[in-house]
């Protein structure tokens, strides 16, 4: 038996009982479809977090934070979990004896001298009054070297970075705009904007002045009003980590003509509780990831403790891995119930065909061509079933797409493809409806080739 | 067992069908159905040979057994000197592709395919390329006097062009040996004697060895060179009549 006419003859037979064949292969379609859908959505999850890792520059980043600080230590700086791991990625580096490293200049400075490390900055931000189109806001502002500012780490949506570590410019963000009510970010380049400093007075710090707070005086503040001018705007990444990108960004010469805000005096305020001195983190960039372990080693050797986005990439895959079968589990159970819908479609069919399986063996049907030509059947019912699945699983994804972005994009979330379809899914979903398919029909296809012919010719 | 190739013999003397001591019993759970008790006949090639007797006497079940649609409880069948019992599954399908054709009563066509596809089917298991597939059930269409009717589907046939369709199928594998298992039983008598006439005309033309089953004592007498008479399973009668 030739193949052509193993297809010419499952098709013709599949074209007799169309409404049954339509209605089987819907079942697979709605399997595919769900089951393309949910894997096109642990992808896409999976896509966007590594591009964002990847563009945002974060794989190139290491983190370093004075000994025993970082994320997850309390604010009295003590451990909360001494020797567990309070977050992925972060080790620590314990000076052997000596005295706590201090993450000021000097630190910064033999950091960013070590090889592999393009730059290392401060992350320095503090809280500001901004004031804008007569409009006041409380927010935290980020200090940034010009040269990050330019990098890839910071995106630029209008307008330019600032020009040097001096200039008094001023990058804000898309998110910032929308919440100060700037609809156009283009109407707001070249504007005045005011930072009004609030900073602890460390003189009002003495007993006396916490005495004349509590008996209702003045809080020890410092306000100061500082003119800048709006030169870019920056994207507010979806998945843009805390930290790295900010609302608004000036550069450090700027910062340091702040009145009581030179970089050192404000972490001395804050740190003179603990009696320590120097910056609360530092960013450290690398001309490649594969830097990663010597400098984060040469870090550890200088008593200080690190966190490198990298590594919690590793582990955010396993948890993507782990995503992507929760959601491929989901899927299968739709392809499942369309290969139960195969099954009894094509035992059905056998009931009914009876006398036509016993006329083919009459004339010369072996068991295996019976046999095949309902494993074609089935496959036929699987490839339609994929192909089209796999078109509503794509047409479905762009709906909620749309949908989902359209809500987003009110709250001023950028619009993403929330799901990937790379052409190997489409062969995967292809592939898979037609195997489960074959697998479904395999069982009936032996039940027909089993058939007895003088029984099937019998009766009318 | 070793196999023994057996002696050939002359092609003249090597019967159409040789059938030795067959038996046939059905089981229906506990009760044993005797349907064939030790049938012996032997038919030479190129006869036209008619098998009658009451219903039930085991004549359909014989037709089965000698066509490879069943197998035996006991006995042998050979088909041009070739044992059925040495056949495997696949042997007894590649013998009924091309060692056998067979006519039923109740015509067996595909109801969904026009006569011309219905003609034209076995030949799809054969493995015979679409093109000869069709000139070969064209040509049979005609023979039969068919050529009109090649787009009609059964229901658009009367009975008689019905089984002249199953007839033309039978022939479409060349096979040297017809089984008609009353090819007459739903046709009214001047249709009858019609299609056992064209059997009749087939077997002298082309050689064929016909083994048809039939109530129509009339019809076997006037076409038949032997008939084999069937009763309670056994052959009762065997009857040269020219
Ligand atoms: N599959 C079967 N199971 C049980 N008994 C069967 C089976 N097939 C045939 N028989 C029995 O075997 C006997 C012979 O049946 P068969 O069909 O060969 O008779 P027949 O001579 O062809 O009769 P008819 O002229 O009515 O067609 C009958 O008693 C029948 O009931
Ligand atoms: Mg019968």
């Amino acid at each position: 038996m030739r193949f052509r006419d193993h297809m010419e003859l499952s098709l013709s037979n599949l074209w007799k009982v169309k409404l049954r064949t339509l209605l089987t292969t819907a079942g697979v379609v709605v399997g595919i479809g769900a089951f393309t859908a949910m894997i096109s959505f642990g992808l896409g999850m999976q896509k966007n977090v590594a591009e964002a890792f990847r563009s945002l520059d974060l794989l190139n980043t290491v983190i370093v934070f004075p000994p025993g600080g970082g994320p997850g230590a309390r604010p009295d700086g003590r451990d909360p979990a001494a020797g567990g791991e309070s977050g992925a990625g972060r080790e620590r580096g314990e000076p052997a004896g000596q005295a706590a490293a201090v993450l000021d200049d000097r630190a910064l400075e033999a950091i960013a001298a070590l090889p592999g490390v393009e730059t290392a900055y401060p992350d320095v931000s503090f809280p500001a009054l901004v004031r804008l189109n007569g409009r006041e806001e409380f927010r935290l502002v980020q200090v940034l070297p010009a040269r990050i500012a330019g990098s890839k780490a910071v995106r630029i949506r209008t307008g330019r970075p600032y020009a040097s570590d001096e200039a008094a410019e001023i990058i804000v963000d898309g998110f910032f705009l929308r919440g100060v009510g700037v609809k156009d970010p283009a109407s707001i380049l070249g504007a005045r904007l005011e930072l009004v400093s609030v900073s602890f007075d460390p003189s009002l710090l003495a007993p006396a002045g916490i005495v004349s707070f509590l008996q209702g005086g003045a809080l020890p503040l410092n306000r100061e009003t500082y003119a800048f001018t709006v030169v870019g705007v920056s994207e507010s990444g979806a998945f843009g980590p805390e930290g790295v990108l900010k609302e608004l960004m000036i550069p450090p010469g700027a910062a340091g003509k702040i009145k009581s805000l030179p970089f050192r005096s404000i972490w001395d305020v804050f740190r003179l509780q603990e009696g320590r001195a120097g910056y609360s983190a530092l960013n450290v960039r690398l001309s490649s990831p594969a830097d990663a372990e010597s400098v984060k080693t040469r870090i550890r050797d200088m008593g200080f403790s690190t966190f490198a986005l990298a590594d919690q990439f590793a582990q955010i895959r396993r948890g993507f891995l782990f995503l992507d079968m929760v959601l491929a589990a989901i899927g299968m159970i739709a392809v499942f119930v369309a290969a139960l819908g195969i099954i009894n479609t094509m035992i059905m069919s056998i009931l009914e065909r009876t006398r036509e399986i016993g006329i083919m063996k009459a004339v010369g049907a072996g068991d295996g061509d019976v046999r095949s030509v309902f494993v074609f059947e089935a496959s036929v019912i699987g490839f339609l079933g994929g192909l089209f699945g796999y078109g509503l699983g794509w047409a479905v994804s762009r709906a909620i797409n749309r949908v989902v972005n359209y809500f987003l994009a009110r709250q001023g979330v950028p619009a993403i493809d929330y799901f990937a379809f790379p052409w190997w899914l489409f062969l995967g979903a292809l592939a898979f409806a037609v195997a489960v398919s074959l697998a479904a029909g395999l069982y009936p296809a032996r039940r027909a080739a089993r058939v007895d012919p003088v029984q099937a010719l019998r009766h009318d | 067992m070793s196999r023994v190739p057996e002696p050939e013999a002359p092609p003249e003397r090597v019967p159409a069908v040789d059938v030795r001591g067959l038996s046939k019993t059905y089981r229906l759970g506990r009760v044993e159905i005797p349907a064939l008790r030790d049938v012996s006949f032997r038919i030479a090639p190129g006869t036209f040979a008619a098998v009658t007797g009451a219903s039930g006497s085991g004549k359909s079940t014989l037709l089965n057994l000698v066509g490879g649609l069943d197998t035996p409880s006991a006995g042998t069948i050979a088909v041009r000197g070739k044992a059925l019992a040495g056949l495997d599954r696949d042997g007894l399908s590649r013998f009924r592709r091309s060692g056998v054709g067979m006519v039923f009563q109740s015509f067996n066509l595909l109801p969904a395919r026009t006569a011309h596809e219905n003609v034209a089917f076995p030949l799809i298991f054969s493995g015979v390329a679409k093109a000869e597939r069709r000139d070969r059930a064209a040509a049979l269409l005609e023979q039969v006097g068919l050529s009109g009717r090649s787009r009609h589907r059964p229901a658009e046939l009367s009975g008689g062009e019905q089984q002249r369709v199953a007839i033309a199928r039978a022939l479409v594998n060349r096979p040297p040996l017809i089984l008609a298992d009353e090819p007459t039983g739903n046709l009214d008598s001047g249709t009858a004697r019609e299609i056992v006439g064209l059997l009749a005309e087939l077997n002298r033309s082309r050689g064929l060895t016909i083994l048809m089953v039939t109530h129509e004592a009339a019809l076997a007498r006037e076409f038949a060179h032997i008939v084999i008479r069937l009763r309670d399973g056994r052959v009762e009668a065997e009857e040269r009549l020219r």
